[in-house]
């Protein structure tokens, strides 16, 4: 921890990097030029907090007294899709939060009876129950995908906890009133896994098949990211977690209104389907390769942002932007940071 | 076993149709048909399929007919001018309804032995057709070899690749996809044959030819059906219950048999037809035609009008 610090606060004072030995240094290095092999580079060590309903396993950079930043990942990725974005944030002297969301890495269920819910309200509300349990009164909250809906509905419904939001394909709270209007075909086929998944064969396939799926998905979401098998691989055990399948099964039933909600979210859950503004200020970035959600110039979410935000589309990155465009992705946060 | 055959490079001709069509109580249904060739020749049934039509023997039933048989192409249930006789009667596209219907058209034409001949749901009606009723069967040309459902294992995932392309299928398991469906038939049909035949070029015409078929009344409530019932996610007509209690069992199929895959089949991809040889139980050729898709009557009229010839040749 006092080395993060350490490490963050040289940075920010802009030190000669060449005159700095070890690890420290190999890693600040990468968020200056790519490294060479970043498949490797894990973001350890995790620390793990009780926080409401999870005992959430995350990983933390930067110093503890700077501005915090919340990076959510998405499915079926994991907090690695941060690997580069995480330590070029700390650099410049932000306290990073990574954590593994309900159903990934080595977050778990506290009471084996709390219902396996993947539905929005409870992964909105799992952010907030982790700044409470680290005592972090307000954070910037960034994500894409499962993670940018999270950074939404806490931005949405707890506006005072939150400084500045980023988010990838902008406004993510889902219209469960809306959900059983079909869009264009060539929109409903890219969404084969969300109706493969209503089925018991869906459920079974994803146990059986978890990596292969996830792989699919990375290749037609990416078209243009070319990964190697050490960079799914390091994200794909996240997806061993023994609540991955029922966490996922539900979240894309849930959001189609095929499957019921926890209870104690019910509350959470109805505020949302009001689809309440966002406030606070925001960056929304899509990916002009984005292979699942196309890029869009941001006026179709435009009456959602009620506070400043800006909209930019990132050339040349997919669906994954933080993991495939690092630099533009931890630009927007601090921009957000210096606000 | 495995034969290769040469593809027709011949161009799809767009702007024919197969007309006149005539129309005959059959069954629960009116069925729309065409008929080709001489009235004593014999008779080839040939099947269309999902999301088809029986344009998909625009090439293949003038060859058969000038070659001597009685063709009969109908349209199935759901499709074209085909009609439900009662308004009441359950718009089941279950496999056994599907299958009976052929049977039915036979008897209400008096036919009583036909080459049975389909690709997609209209191979799956012949080879119940054969299975059933093998006495009724002078032989079976089937794309993609043997297509009785086995509803039970209707659960069982595949590969992961193959289940991608299924995502029409899964799409049809919830409303919204029969929302999608009715609003938007021609967009999806024409996404899926081009992911199921990659490498057929077909124009405009072609499609549209074939799509009109799909305005049918009953076509979405037909097809929703289809792909529901074969995961065992929706009941089947009563009235059927008994065939699909023989279906249930995967019976063999005897009759003498050509089974043709596409080499470049997109939705089921080419085999060398050995997963499958303990369904058929009497002689069975099996044979890829290079480059070919899914609509391979369509794609390859000449190997698929000659697999037909070999059966009633004997």
């Amino acid at each position: 921890m006092s080395d993060a610090v350490d490490r963050g606060r040289r940075l920010l004072l802009g030190a000669a990097l060449s005159g700095v030995a070890g690890r420290a240094f190999a890693q600040a290095g990468a968020s200056v030029r790519p490294s060479a092999a970043p498949s490797s580079r894990r973001m350890e060590p995790l620390k793990h907090v009780d926080a409401g309903v999870l005992n959430i396993a995350y990983h933390e950079a930067g110093p503890a007294d700077g501005p915090v930043a919340i990076l959510l990942h998405g499915f079926p990725y994991d907090i690695h899709t941060y690997g580069d974005v995480a330590p070029q944030l700390a650099a410049r002297g932000c306290r990073v939060i990574v954590p593994c969301l309900r159903g990934f890495g080595a977050t778990r269920v506290r009471d084996p009876a709390t219902l396996r819910s993947g539905e929005q309200a409870a992964i909105g509300a799992d952010v907030i129950a982790l700044m409470d349990a680290l005592g972090v009164s307000r954070a910037v909250l960034a994500g894409h995908n499962w993670g940018g809906r999270a950074a939404c509905v806490a931005a949405a419904l707890w506006p005072e906890r939150c400084r500045g939001m980023v988010t990838v394909n902008s406004y993510l709270i889902q219209d469960l009133a809306r959900a059983m209007a079909p869009i264009s075909p060539k929109y409903e086929l890219a969404l084969w896994y969300e109706y493969y998944f209503q089925t018991e064969r869906g459920r079974a396939g994803l146990a059986a098949n978890r990596r292969k799926i996830a792989r699919i998905l990375w290749e037609q979401w990416s078209p243009g990211w070319v990964f190697d098998d050490a960079t799914f691989e390091r994200s794909a055990m996240a997806h061993d977690n023994p609540d991955y399948v029922d966490v996922v099964i539900h979240s894309y039933r849930h959001r189609f209104g095929l499957a019921a909600g926890d209870p104690q979210y019910a509350d959470l859950q109805r505020r949302l389907a009001s689809l309440p503004p966002i406030s606070i200020p925001s960056i929304t970035l899509d990916g002009d390769k984005d292979g699942v959600l196309p890029a869009s110039d941001g006026r179709a979410s435009a009456s959602k942002f009620t506070g400043h935000r800006i909209h930019r589309v990132v050339r040349g990155a997919g669906h994954n932007v933080p993991q495939e465009a690092p630099k533009a992705f931890a630009a927007a946060i601090m921009e957000l940071v210096r606000v | 076993m495995t034969e290769k055959t040469a593809a027709s490079t011949s161009r799809t001709s767009s702007s024919k149709r197969l007309e006149p069509l005539r129309q005959v109580d059959a069954g629960v249904l009116s069925i729309a048909y065409y008929e080709a060739g001489p009235a004593d020749g014999p008779a080839v049934m040939l099947m269309h399929g999902f999301p088809y039509d029986i344009h998909s023997y625009v090439d293949v039933a003038p060859k058969l007919a000038a070659r001597g048989c009685r063709v009969i192409v109908p349209y199935l249930r759901g499709y074209g001018p085909t009609r439900f006789r009662d308004s009441a009667t359950p718009r089941s596209g279950e496999q056994a309804a599907v299958g009976a219907d052929m049977m039915a058209l036979m008897d209400a034409l008096g036919i009583r032995r036909a080459v049975f001949a389909g690709y997609d749901w209209g191979g799956r009606a012949a080879c119940i057709g054969a299975a059933l009723w093998p006495e009724r069967c002078i032989g079976l040309v089937c794309v993609n070899s043997y297509l009785i459902q086995d509803i039970a294992n209707g659960m069982v995932p595949a590969r992961a690749e193959r289940e991608v392309a299924l995502w029409y299928q899964y799409y049809f398991q919830i409303e919204r996809g029969r929302a999608g469906l009715a609003a938007n038939r021609r967009e999806i049909a024409k996404i899926l044959w081009t992911q199921w035949s990659p490498n057929w070029a077909f124009d405009d015409a072609c499609f549209e030819r074939t799509a009109i078929a799909h305005d049918n009344p009953d076509y979405v409530d037909v097809v929703i059906h289809s792909y529901r019932h074969r995961y065992g996610l929706a009941e089947g007509d009563p009235r059927y219950a008994d065939i699909e209690r023989r279906l249930a069992a995967l019976p063999p199929i005897a009759v003498p048999t050509v089974t043709l895959d596409g080499a470049g089949d997109g939705v089921a991809p080419a085999t060398d037809g050995s997963r499958n040889a303990s369904k058929f139980t009497g002689r069975r050729v099996h044979r890829v035609v290079p480059r070919v898709g899914h609509n391979l009557p369509q794609e390859a009229p000449e190997a698929f009008s000659d697999a037909v010839m070999e059966l009633i040749k004997g």
